[in-house]
């Protein structure tokens, strides 16, 4: 009998003595945090999936049995967001990739290239991080209708062009206002990379004869790459999921260039009440683009990040 | 062409003084070697030659234009640094070109041509296509050293290029540079801290402390007629040994150590009190006290001391030695013995130094009193003592 249990594959004393409150403690921590993001997760996706009846009548979090599961949920938000996705996209693509180019260079100018004055045109950009986005939204508007009309100015340009509308025009100021709001943070973002460079590349160029452009050009725009993957990902998410200034520049979600922060609150929602399958729905497919970015940019992600603090 | 000039040129960061007043003339396609304790500002005298520091006070000229305030791409200079600085992303031919570019009057044909022949001089011709990251540190040194080179300029400078070698390649590459700038026939500034480095490579040493210029001079005349103390303990391995002390009645006093001065070293003294005697480790003899006197009295430059330490390198011995009824713990001198002349430690040994052979030196400013007599031509030396 003792010898039997002394070869079982399972060695139980091992076992028995691995085990103490401490891991207990915090096996059962990670487990509860996991739960804690997972669960409403997973319940938003198994929302979207299920028939109103079956959401009224399963646990919010069980997967659809049977009759409840449906896919009409998916296709009705689809075809509610499918005009303002092209017009998310066409306004925080641009945004992004002017905000992302525009901080760089001006991250190297305030930390590679030395001047007078260069610490307080800095401490402007430090100040710029940090003025909240509602204390503008008066001046904003203000600006871009009244004291500056670019949209209106605009307008007939847009109208001739073919799929999109005379309104379109409305997302040129959008996304100059989001590349003059974007820059501050990403230029801080920048220089801290740029300050782990070695200096002594930029000194070598300087003496191999280049300008200050054709280093930036050259050297360090080839060097920051990994950085321009991480700003690009933060700046790209932060400008498409913005929802003040598009609500100020743009209005309403029923005007033709609402982007999918301003269709987002309407969807799903009538006099009946909350219709929760096809907001989930949406929530989703509105989240799929930042998905999408992270994943193929995971590596490149990792990688700046690594460079960043090392 | 090539002649840099500084004259009297400072460097100030806030407060700190790194550089102080240094006056230096370069001959045209000489090897010019800063060379200094680290900190002594030889970095920073060369960074301003190069453009990437601006001079506080005094000017600097190359070629008899005034530098100043020319950026580093308008003056024609190449620059190896000590992390060689290569562009990480771009392979090794690319690197070499990229100075090339800015240079007035090449096609793109010629450009590759230069690059593949500076390749070729150089033996990297197989690593053309490599990026920096895939090659040895050796490597790297000399695509630093290409990319030098391949513009043709007036002016070399090298911030200790040969640092971060290992000793083997080091002492080749000291040889193959020394080469390189013979056949090149350009004016170079190398910096560094090694003062084997400057002995051996330089036509002339420019010796730094504290960001003030010390002594500049060829090499042997740094080595046997320094212009004081810290020159003298900073050129020669091993240092040179001194001893404080005063003079009284013709005699030097020091630390358990009595030696009479002759008429030549007591005229050099004159009132000076507080007094270094320096002495080269090789100028010492050493013998076996069984050996040397016998029973007989030590003479007046004869002492009886322990072999604390004995260093054994082969062609050459390094003996430490303490004064023998001494309770000093530090070691009273050293001298370099030949090879085949073993003492080991504990030995009693007799030191004989011959007063031809003694640097005097004042206590107090470290300046030269008087310098060794050299045998080859003590007329020299007679002069260089006034």
């Amino acid at each position: 009998m003792s010898q039997s249990t002394s070869r079982s594959p399972i060695d139980v004393e091992s076992l028995v003595e691995n085990f103490n409150y401490r891991r207990v403690g915090k096996y059962a921590l990670v487990v509860l945090f996991l739960g804690f993001f997972l669960v409403p997760l997973e319940t938003g996706i198994m929302t979207a999936l299920k028939t109103n009846s079956a959401i009224a009548r399963s646990l919010p979090f069980a997967p659809p049995a049977g009759e409840g599961f449906t896919l009409t949920n998916l296709e009705y938000a689809f075809s509610q967001l499918t005009n303002s996705f092209v017009n998310s996209l066409l306004m925080a693509v641009p945004a992004t990739l002017l905000n992302v180019l525009l901080a760089s260079m001006a991250a190297y100018g305030l930390t590679m290239v030395s001047w007078r004055g260069q610490i307080a045109v800095f401490a402007l950009f430090l100040v710029g991080v940090f003025v909240p986005y509602q204390a503008v939204l008066v001046p904003l508007s203000q600006f871009w209708n009244n004291m500056f009309p670019l949209a209106r100015m605009l307008e007939p340009l847009f109208a001739a062009i073919p799929f999109l509308q005379g309104g379109h025009s409305r997302l040129v100021p959008l996304t100059i206002t989001h590349v003059a709001y974007g820059i501050p943070i990403c230029t801080v973002l920048f220089r801290s990379y740029y300050k782990s460079l070695p200096n002594s590349l930029v000194e070598a160029a300087k003496i191999d004869g280049a300008s200050i452009t054709k280093i930036y050009r050259r050297i360090v725009l080839p060097l920051s790459l990994p950085m321009f993957g991480v700003v690009f990902i933060y700046q790209f998410t932060q400008i498409y999921n913005e929802f003040l200034f598009s609500f100020t520049l743009i209005t309403g979600s029923n005007h033709p260039a609402a982007p999918v922060t301003l269709i987002l609150p309407a969807i799903g929602s009538s006099t009946e009440g909350i219709d929760f399958g096809i907001r989930m729905s949406a929530a989703f497919l509105a989240a799929l683009p930042t998905i999408i970015l992270y994943v193929a940019f995971a590596e490149q992600f990792a990688k700046g990040l690594r460079t960043e603090s090392g | 062409m090539g002649r840099i000039q500084l004259d009297h040129l400072t460097k100030r960061f806030g407060e700190t003084v790194a550089v102080e007043d240094v006056t230096l003339d370069t001959e045209d396609g000489e090897f010019l070697i800063l060379v200094g304790p680290s900190g002594c500002g030889k970095s920073t005298t060369l960074r301003m030659i190069a453009g990437l520091e601006r001079p506080t006070d005094g000017n600097l000229y190359i070629d008899g234009d005034h530098m100043n305030y020319r950026v580093p791409q308008n003056r024609d200079i190449a620059m190896v640094f000590q992390d060689y600085a290569l562009y990480p992303h771009m392979t090794v031919r690319e690197n070499i070109r990229f100075g090339l570019e800015e240079e007035a009057g090449y096609t793109a044909a010629e450009m590759d041509e230069q690059v593949e022949a500076t390749a070729a001089d150089l033996g990297i011709v197989d690593l053309l296509d490599r990026k920096p990251g895939e090659l040895s540190g050796g490597q790297q040194q000399r695509v630093a050293l290409g990319r030098a080179i391949v513009r043709d300029p007036e002016v070399f400078l090298m911030d200790e290029p040969l640092a971060n070698l290992d000793a083997k390649l080091r002492s080749q590459m000291r040889t193959e540079l020394q080469q390189l700038q013979a056949d090149l026939d350009v004016t170079t500034v190398y910096v560094t801290h090694n003062q084997t480095e400057a002995m051996t490579m330089g036509d002339r040493l420019a010796v730094l402390n504290d960001g003030r210029l010390q002594q500049v001079g060829e090499p042997l005349t740094l080595y046997h007629e320094p212009a004081n103390q810290f020159v003298a303990g900073f050129i020669g391995e091993p240092m040179m040994n001194f001893l404080h002390g005063h003079a009284d009645d013709e005699t030097f006093t020091g630390s358990g150590l009595e030696y009479p001065l002759d008429d030549r070293l007591a005229d050099a003294v004159g009132d000076t009190d507080e007094l270094v005697l320096g002495v080269r480790p090789e100028a010492i003899d050493v013998r076996r006290a069984d050996e040397a006197t016998g029973e007989r009295e030590p003479g007046p430059h004869e002492f009886r001391m322990q072999v604390a330490v004995s260093e054994t390198h082969g062609d050459q011995n390094v003996v430490s030695m303490t004064v023998d009824d001494e309770e000093t713990d530090h070691d009273a001198l050293r001298a370099v013995t030949d090879g085949m002349h073993v003492v080991t430690q504990g030995d009693s040994v007799v030191v004989t130094i011959d007063p031809e052979t003694v640097h005097v030196f004042d206590g107090e400013t470290g300046e030269t009193l008087c310098n060794r007599l050299l045998e080859t031509d003590p007329e020299l030396a007679a002069v260089s003592s006034n």
